[in-house]
């Protein structure tokens, strides 16, 4: 075997070598929530119903009580600001008259989330049971699911945050994405998350989340009611935040 | 002159302004890598993004590399793919360049992460074939791959491998680019979803790749003292102008589209007239990338005319990057409507029309990427026979 017969066998190999190492990898992968998953697949669907009729324009205590339980990171500034739920006034474009509603926004946990469209690396995913979240070991930071979110609910952490009030709970590093993750860890210890336990608390009740799948269940039960709406539901994308009164 | 015959030589590389060159791109490559290493360990908030502008300037310099890369492969694929004998000389040199700038793209994707330590596995094993930032990389990888093959086959002469790798290569080239259209033209934003993005970015990389190999090609002949006839640049110089043609055809057709439709008919007018970025299309991409380059390309006499044509490459080259920055920035700028008919009067975050300006930072990394792909391309002249010792029409050919 002359020079240029060898590195011509030997360049295939590695070509080949490398495809294949790169195929046992990918078919080795489990998929999100499949083999790695210890508990059977969940037959629950977890959703929110908010009454805006009953949220208090003045009052931020979901607010705080998101930013404790989950460590979002707050810097004072506009730009890098994270905000799992956030409030926001509207009114509408035409009328003259000073008429605002309140509305609290947040991760609407879609059926069909773009943000785990586009994850490169399946960081950001959806759970059978329905809640979207974001493996937070596993994001490279692209900052794709937050071009991809028609609702301006995805967080990039653009610097480190400085707080950690909750040390039962993980914060994040900096480079990665974040959203509301209907404190899954909190609804896998058959507890509520903690905006709807604070509003509970202070006797004002305005948002309730339950499973969607079961007809007995409070939000099942508001959304017969009420005949609720939900944020752009013209994107196709069902989103399981539920709003009354919007 | 015979397909066989072409010498080429490397350049000696000894020179003062040689090594002044180096020292250059060294210190250019230095501070980027350097600039790349503050933003990954301090955080991207040093760059000028923010939660409402996720993407910079290291995604539009990316695509426009990536671009580049695809438009210059074209010009090699004139010898391989069509056959085209006395553009032979050039696609060592071009397929070489095109291998460059799709580094220089991965590089600039790879220093935008903010967890750039993961992107060596998780992508890997984690890969999500739903996703347009997956398949992308895999195809970038395989450019790669695919020009070091043909860049073998051309530089061993082997004529059957050269035809097949440059048919492959440039159907793959295309494929690529209009994967990067695809990353953006399918993010579900009233600016950027558009079924024409892609092949509009197919079109735009063809210019300025073109554009590029002119202003190279010239530059490199002229300087290392070498012949180059003058028709084979005019040439180049017209299917720059073509391409340009289409470039602005689908420009308008998109732009039209959406300002005829009620529905998107705020976006469109905030696209075309909103500040900074309309500027940049209008003055960059419409006056000085398309229109005053076409009508030098076209004229009878300046369209002949070696630096002319040069100078329309340039004002191209320029008008393609406006392009990119606008393509990428404008649907970030423009926010999201919640609630149609309806305005957000207070909210902790930016929800209205927001503005991006470019950190020093950001700026240095994509210095340094120039940098980097800067001393690879000097390099590989000095240690790689790329390019020939002179580049002539063939005998009784027509200009």
């Amino acid at each position: 075997m002359n020079r240029r017969n060898f590195l011509t066998a030997a360049g295939g190999t590695i070509l080949l070598g490398g495809a294949g190492a790169y195929g046992m990898v990918l078919i080795a992968t489990p998929a999100p929530g499949g083999l790695m998953s210890p508990r059977p697949p969940s037959t629950r669907r977890w959703g929110m119903v908010i009454d805006l009729n009953k949220c208090r324009p003045d009052c931020t205590k979901c607010l705080q009580a998101c930013r404790t339980e989950n460590n979002v990171a707050f810097h004072g500034d506009k730009r890098w600001d994270i905000h799992w739920i956030r409030k926001v006034t509207v009114r509408s474009k035409h009328s003259q008259s000073s008429l605002q509603r309140t509305v609290l926004l947040m991760c609407n946990h879609c059926d069909h989330p773009p943000c785990a469209q586009v994850c490169p690396v399946q960081a950001t995913y959806k759970r059978d049971d329905g809640i979207v979240l974001v493996d937070h070991h596993r994001c490279i930071g692209c900052r794709y699911c937050v071009m991809s979110c028609p609702y301006n609910a995805r967080y990039f952490n653009f610097r480190e945050n400085p707080d950690w009030p909750n040390r039962d709970y993980p914060k994040r590093s900096h480079g990665v994405a974040e959203s509301c993750n209907f404190c899954a860890h909190l609804i896998d210890r058959g507890e509520l998350p903690a905006c709807v336990t604070t509003c509970q608390r202070i006797g004002v009740g305005a948002i309730a989340v339950g499973d969607l799948n079961d007809p007995q269940s409070e939000v099942s039960r508001l959304i017969d009611e009420s005949a609720p709406k939900r944020i752009r539901e013209d994107l196709g994308t069902e989103p399981k935040v539920y709003y009354v009164g919007l | 002159m015979s397909d066989t015959q072409i010498e080429y030589r490397r350049i000696e590389g000894r020179s003062t302004p040689f090594y002044q060159m180096l020292l250059v791109l060294t210190v250019m490559a230095v501070a980027g890598v350097v600039a790349t290493w503050i933003l990954w360990s301090e955080g991207l908030h040093l760059s000028g993004m923010t939660n409402r502008i996720p993407w910079g300037v290291q995604i539009t310099m990316a695509v426009f590399y990536i671009g580049l890369s695809a438009g210059s492969l074209v010009v090699s694929g004139l010898y391989g793919v069509f056959g085209r004998i006395e553009y032979k000389p050039f696609a060592r040199l071009a397929a070489y360049i095109a291998m460059l700038f799709l580094i220089a793209g991965l590089l600039s994707i790879l220093t935008d992460q903010g967890r750039m330590d993961r992107v060596f596995v998780e992508p890997f094993t984690h890969f999500n074939v739903r996703s347009m930032f997956s398949i992308n990389p895999g195809l970038y990888m395989g450019h790669i791959v695919l020009c070091v093959v043909y860049l073998w086959a051309l530089f061993r002469e082997k004529k059957l491998l050269t035809r097949v790798a440059a048919v492959v290569v440039v159907l793959w080239a295309i494929t690529v680019h209009t994967g990067t259209g695809m990353i953006l033209g399918f993010i579900p934003r009233e600016l950027h979803q558009s079924p024409l993005l892609p092949p509009s970015f197919v079109a735009a990389a063809l210019a300025s790749g073109t554009a590029l190999m002119i202003i190279v090609l010239v530059t490199l002949f002229r300087l290392t003292r070498r012949h180059l006839d003058d028709a084979l640049i005019v040439w180049l110089g017209r299917l720059l102008a073509i391409s340009l043609v289409v470039v602005f055809y689908f420009m308008f057709i998109e732009s039209a589209y959406r300002y005829y439709l009620i529905e998107s008919r705020e976006a469109a007018r905030f696209y075309l007239f909103g500040g900074f970025h309309s500027v940049l299309l209008w003055g960059g991409l419409m006056i000085v990338g398309c229109l005053i380059p076409s009508v030098i390309l076209f004229h009878p006499r300046l369209g002949r005319t070696i630096p002319w044509i040069v100078f329309a490459a340039a004002m191209v080259v320029f008008g393609v990057l406006c392009e990119r920055y606008v393509i990428v920035i404008p649907g970030q700028t423009n926010p999201p409507e919640l609630f149609p008919g309806m305005v957000i009067t207070t909210s902790p975050l930016d929800e209205g029309f927001v503005s991006y300006s470019i950190s020093s930072y950001e700026a240095l990394q994509a210095v340094g990427v120039l940098g980097i792909v800067g001393l690879l391309f000097v390099l590989g002249l000095k240690y790689l026979a790329l390019a020939p010792v002179e580049a002539r029409l063939p005998r009784g050919a027509g200009s």
